[in-house]
């Protein structure tokens, strides 16, 4: 492998300073499951790792009214494992269920998922539908996102040099919303997905109109979770019926951009993209009534 | 700052060692501490079968700098049992003959271990997934599994 230096701060505050100091060539590493492939790949030439293994004050799941905050150190174990993540919010459980393996699932982090930002972080879909927001610091101040601004690309974040990503936080779930998950692979455990879907929905339930509605795919437009807001926009405030959702399916054929690789060919991604949208529209709505 | 003094525990023992910082665990274990039991597979997170426990959890240790494990418990498969003293996971995947190339093991058998500590009665399906990250490429499962449900059985008495 190629050699680099690690710095490991110790602190947040010590963090921050470094970061300002050192900027070129310096990389974050969180816990290490993805970044050090990309080393080996020589995808990634750091001069410097800056290890955030060690700031275990940002390894929690915590709610303050009805926001539910993530720190950027919780692991997609402990994430799930939270008590605050309630049945209501099983969407998680759902994504982390393919996410890796148990022995990824131990390491990987939220914070980490989310600055990678690439097709294969399942957590993506789920955190856009949820219109999260990203909190990050710098020894400057900090300041605060939407994920879907902070997310500019394949590998490409909104992040300068000096900053880091501290937390995510979004609405909970309430007795009127719900969001379920689907995705497709080779395996059952550590897929690369060839398609995910994920699907929020607000539903009146006494006139099945839906209210809010947000729908994600993953490995669709080939680069980086996207919303598919034409059609989102087409089943916005209206009374969802058989009808409706066809025609949001025709909808979606000529919204997403779909693209062939060496997984699977653009037209089966098409195909199962509307299948999974569907199955995880039935099961948001099976959530709620 | 390439070189980092790391201090850490592995299989009940602490150690004090200079690493570098592209070290992986994998490596210092096998070649620092001579701890073959821990395998290389992939290389890439991909095979699961450079397993160890790290804070009683299963991690990939190809995935982790060395550094990264500073102030840590580390378990390979050798802290498991010895030949007179064997693990009831490692009894029972002799008695079931789940181990046939034997190069995925060492991970197997922490990943039971690993599930049974948390999951003393789990069902098939548990044990599946608790061992879906490691791959055996002599596609041996169905004896891991019974093996498993053994070893559970037994540390149930």
């Amino acid at each position: 492998m190629r050699r680099f230096d690690m710095y490991v701060p110790e602190d947040l505050t010590d963090l921050l300073e470094y970061l300002d100091s050192h900027q070129s060539g310096v990389h974050i590493i969180a816990n290490g499951s993805d970044l050090i492939n990309r080393i080996q790949r020589r995808q990634v030439n750091p001069r410097v790792l800056v290890d955030l293994s060690g700031l275990s004050e940002f390894n929690y799941v915590r709610k303050e009214g009805n926001t539910i905050r993530i720190g950027a150190m919780t692991t997609i174990s402990d994430l799930i494992a939270s008590p605050i993540i309630d049945s209501r919010h099983d969407v998680f459980r759902e994504a982390a269920a393919k996410f890796g393996g148990p022995s990824i699932r131990n390491v990987a982090t939220v914070g980490g998922n989310i600055c990678a930002a690439s097709s294969s972080e399942d957590l993506l879909p789920v955190l856009l539908v949820l219109d999260a927001q990203v909190r990050v610091k710098s020894k400057l101040g900090e300041r605060v996102l939407r994920l879907e601004d902070f997310l500019k690309g394949k590998r490409v974040t909104e992040l300068k040099a000096n900053e880091i990503l501290v937390e995510t936080m979004f609405h909970e779930l309430d007795e009127q919303s719900a969001c379920a998950f689907e995705k497709i692979g080779m395996r059952n455990s550590l897929i690369i997905a060839f398609v995910s879907a994920t699907v929020y929905l607000k539903l009146d339930k006494k006139s099945k109109r839906a209210e809010q509605i947000r729908i994600a795919f993953n490995r669709v437009g080939g680069k980086i979770p996207e919303r598919a807001k034409h059609t989102e926009e087409k089943l916005r405030g209206e009374v969802l019926n058989p009808q409706l959702i066809d025609d949001a399916i025709a909808s979606l054929r000529s919204e997403l951009r779909l693209s062939s690789d060496f997984r699977v060919s653009g037209d089966y991604r098409s195909d199962v993209a509307c299948v999974l949208f569907k199955r995880a529209l039935d099961r948001c709505v099976e959530k709620l009534v | 700052m390439a070189k980092h003094l790391l201090k850490f525990s592995v299989n009940g023992k602490d150690h004090a060692l200079v690493v570098e910082s592209h070290e992986r665990l994998l490596d210092v274990l096998r070649d620092r501490l001579g701890l073959k039991g821990t395998k290389e597979g992939c290389g890439t997170g991909d095979c699961g079968i450079c397993a160890v426990l790290m804070d009683g959890k299963l991690i990939n240790s190809c995935l982790i700098f060395a550094v990264q494990a500073r102030n840590k418990k580390i378990q390979t498969v050798e802290a498991l049992g010895t030949a007179d003293n064997l693990h009831p996971v490692q009894r029972a995947f002799m008695k079931w003959n789940a181990s046939q190339c034997g190069f995925c093991i060492p991970a197997m058998l922490l990943a039971a271990k690993d599930l049974l500590d948390h999951n003393p009665s789990p069902t098939d399906d548990e044990i599946r997934e608790a061992t879906s990250g490691i791959l055996c490429r002599c596609t041996g499962y169905v004896k891991i599994v019974e093996a498993v449900q053994t070893a559970a059985s037994e540390m149930r008495k």
